[in-house]
């Protein structure tokens, strides 16, 4: 699966994610500051009950060392042991002393290694110091091993006083140990509740992404089909919450059904609007062809008549002929404005220059000037159909020009376009006709058939081609068409 | 037959009938191992059986303090020392009832033990150590060693460098085996009892001198108890090895019987006691509760 960028991941994804990583941030966080403080609390309670403990022992050590009861004192501080021992939850006792003034040993947990009566030897210079410093005592404190070792102890030290006189001190040892068990038990049980609460709380942070996207989602997915165009296929967003992202499902649907409505009445515009053309043409059709018919049937009618008269045979007969070629001609270009789309064929570009020809040979004898201009690659291969709107143009522009008549034709390329312009310098067009310049049967010429423009505009049109027109009062007409003709052939 | 019925009667009222005389308090000391409350509970049943009035045992620390009871009245019978039996009291409150029986004869030795793994081997080489007493009224447990030093010319108090009493032979034992003291003298009787039932105390230790033997601590009555009384308790006591539930008991303390034996059974007690009376008052280190 390739890696994609992140930017681009669906935003439940991202929303999830996120919300997932915060939950894991301040659930461990939490839990971190729980370890801590149980770490901390712990220690202190161990620290109060060592010295608890060695006050315990201060209560009766004076007394008993004052009677040199050292029996006592010994039992004591194996009492105190062995009860500790026996409550297993509690801590564990590394070591008990009572010391004199001296330093000298009075009762040692240990008294093998630590004989009574001698000054007490610590073994290494750690030990030293806190024998040290628990000697220099003379209020109840709480020595450590210092360091966060298994091996490590808490130290309760209490001086004893007979009378305001010194006598000597009790110190009591504490192993971590078990507060290191108690502190990873809880680590244990705070991390795995953390663990947890995180994963429901990223369950629940998905839930709600995904409940949150869903309108998103929707809106996204219709907009998309806006785009396409099919906005009456869409499904309206369920509305079920009254806040932004429900305002935004129910103003998105809204929207939506005002677009399709919108699309339907377009819809039905378009349709009447073609109905209205075929109507025009179906119109004009009737029209053109029933204007020579009635010639027609008249000139029938009389040579039936007069079967025998050679001068009105002679004078009708080409009157019917051209009657009736004028309806070919209507046809034809009628079918030729009707069936564009079969001719899809490509030719050279040497082709339309053959037209600058063609027309010079229609001009004829008339005063006019046809400038030509083709600056378009000479190997273009160009659609067939780019000819006949060549033609069409420039039969147009020769058509409305009388003397000293002008007509540019240009052809070259624009990024992927073919541009095309044909100009005349004639009468130009009146802008109350110019929306009419493309409709059928619209024509200003006595024998036009007013489908030449047509044509036109159908064949850009089915090129995927633009055509404008600027025209002004005396100041000409240039017909300006583009088409993608670069690309086409590349294809 | 009525009359015999009746005298039955009369015969039984002051073995079952409501007593309403005090209990004969018998005090003990540390010649016993006197932790044991159930079988003391036994025994005090036993003897109040047989008495046909109510025995209560009295637990005291020290020899001392029982003397002081039995000196003040306060106790009728008791189980002390051969050594505060033979001081001489003005006027005489107590006399010889009874003496126990161990191991076929009524004798018994003083041990000096030292910790299993030291290396000393006679109290000779204790100086300069811990050394600790039973009791200072404690033959086998104070006297005894005293008397050893003495026939040295040494003085517990300059001799050892510290010295306490526990007041407890067993837990002179105790203390030896965890070697919070150094040596120790305690009663060959005790000793051998925690042999047998605690041996994981007496096997850290080793005994390097056994005394000669002296006479068992004795039971003895106060005088002014009833002659009636003491006679009973003497005949109670001699006869427990003649009855099942007697036997019972006997076997719990590890002694064969209760005999009848004269003064003159303490008289090595009494010559060791009148010696060291002589040698020293300034070690005399008490400590009292």
């Amino acid at each position: 699966m390739p890696f994609i960028s992140p930017r681009s991941w669906p935003l439940a994804i991202k929303l999830s994610l996120t919300i997932t990583a915060a939950v894991t941030m301040v659930g461990f966080m939490i839990g971190a500051v729980m370890v801590i403080q149980n770490w901390y609390r712990f220690h202190e309670v161990l620290g109060e009950n060592a010295i608890l403990l060695a006050e315990s022992i201060a209560i009766t050590s004076p007394k008993a060392m004052i009677r040199k009861d050292f029996w006592s004192l010994y039992l004591s501080l194996k009492n105190m042991s062995s009860r500790t021992s026996e409550l297993k939850s509690q801590q564990q006792i590394i070591s008990a002393m009572v010391l004199d003034a001296e330093g000298k040993v009075q009762a040692h947990l240990q008294p093998a290694s630590n004989p009574m009566g001698l000054v007490f030897a610590p073994e290494n210079e750690a030990e030293e110091d806190l024998f040290k410093q628990a000697m220099n005592a003379r209020v109840p404190l709480v020595l450590s091993s210092g360091g966060y070792s298994s091996s490590g102890f808490l130290e309760g030290v209490v001086p004893l006083f007979s009378d305001q006189k010194y006598l000597g001190v009790v110190r009591v040892r504490l192993s971590v140990a078990q507060l290191y068990e108690k502190a990873r038990y809880s680590a244990f049980i705070v991390l795995t509740l953390t663990f947890f609460f995180v994963i429901a709380g990223s369950v629940l942070g998905t839930l709600v992404a995904r409940r949150m996207v869903q309108p998103l989602t929707a809106v996204t997915q219709g907009l998309e089909a806006v785009g396409r165009g099919e906005m009456t296929e869409f499904d309206p967003i369920p509305v079920k919450r009254r806040d932004e992202i429900g305002r935004l499902s129910a103003t998105f649907n809204q929207i939506m059904a005002e677009l399709a409505e919108k699309k339907m009445l377009e819809d039905e515009v378009a349709m009447s609007e073609k109905l209205v053309a075929l109507g025009r043409i179906t119109a004009g059709v009737a029209h053109e062809v029933n204007n020579p018919l009635a010639g027609l049937l008249n000139c029938i009618d009389t040579l039936r008549k007069h079967p025998d008269d050679k001068e009105l045979i002679g004078r009708y007969l080409p009157v019917i002929d051209q009657g009736l070629h004028r309806i070919k001609e209507i046809v034809h270009n009628l079918l030729v404005g009707l069936k564009i789309e079969e001719g899809d064929d490509h030719v050279g570009i040497d082709h339309i220059d053959k037209l600058h020809d063609l027309m010079i040979a229609e001009i004829g004898d008339r005063d006019i000037e046809i400038i030509w201009e083709n600056s378009a690659d000479k190997n273009l291969q160009i659609p067939g159909k780019l000819e006949q709107i060549i033609c069409n143009l420039l039969k147009n522009a020769l058509d409305i020009l009388t003397e000293n008549g002008t007509v540019i034709f240009r052809m070259y390329q624009r990024q992927s376009y073919l541009i095309i312009e044909v100009s005349d310098n004639g009468p130009g067009i009146p802008s109350s006709i110019r929306n009419q310049l493309f409709d059928p049967f619209f024509t200003t010429k006595p024998n036009g058939t007013g489908l030449g423009l047509w044509i036109v505009y159908r064949l850009v049109h089915n090129m995927e081609g633009v055509i404008e027109v600027t025209s002004g009062i005396n100041a000409g007409t240039t017909f300006h068409v583009a088409v993608p003709v670069i690309s086409k052939q590349a294809a | 037959m009525r009359a015999f019925y009746l005298l039955l009667l009369f015969w039984m009222i002051p073995v079952y009938g409501v007593d309403n005389r005090p209990p004969i308090r018998f005090g003990l000391t540390a010649v016993v191992v006197t932790e044991n409350l159930r079988f003391l509970d036994q025994w005090s049943e036993y003897l109040s059986e047989k008495m046909g009035r109510k025995v209560e045992f009295e637990l005291r620390k020290s020899y001392q303090e029982v003397m002081d009871l039995l000196d003040a009245g306060n106790l009728d019978f008791a189980w002390i020392c051969g050594y505060p039996f033979v001081q001489s009291r003005e006027p005489e409150t107590i006399e010889l009832l009874s003496v126990p029986e161990y191991r076929g004869a009524p004798l018994y030795h003083s041990y000096i033990i030292v910790p299993q793994d030291s290396t000393v081997k006679n109290l000779g080489e204790l100086e300069g150590k811990v050394f600790a007493f039973s009791d200072p009224d404690s033959n086998s447990g104070f006297l005894y060693p005293l008397a050893l030093m003495a026939a040295q010319d040494k003085k517990p108090a300059s001799y050892f460098r510290h010295t306490f009493f526990t007041f407890n032979h067993a837990e002179t034992v105790q203390a030896v085996s965890e070697r919070f003291a150094d040596g120790g003298a305690v009663d060959s009787y005790i000793w051998e009892y925690l042999a047998i039932f605690k041996p994981e105390i007496t096997e850290k230790t080793r005994i390097i001198n056994t005394s000669p033997s002296f006479g068992f601590p004795p039971i003895v009555s106060r005088l002014g108890v009833n002659p009636s009384t003491v006679h009973l308790m003497k005949t109670t006591l001699e006869n427990m090895d003649e009855d099942s539930s007697g036997k019972a008991l006997l076997a719990q303390l590890k002694l064969d019987s209760f005999g009848h034996y004269t003064d003159s059974l303490y008289n090595d007690i009494r010559a060791m006691a009148n010696k060291i009376q002589r040698v020293d008052a300034e070690f005399n280190q008490i400590p009292s509760e």
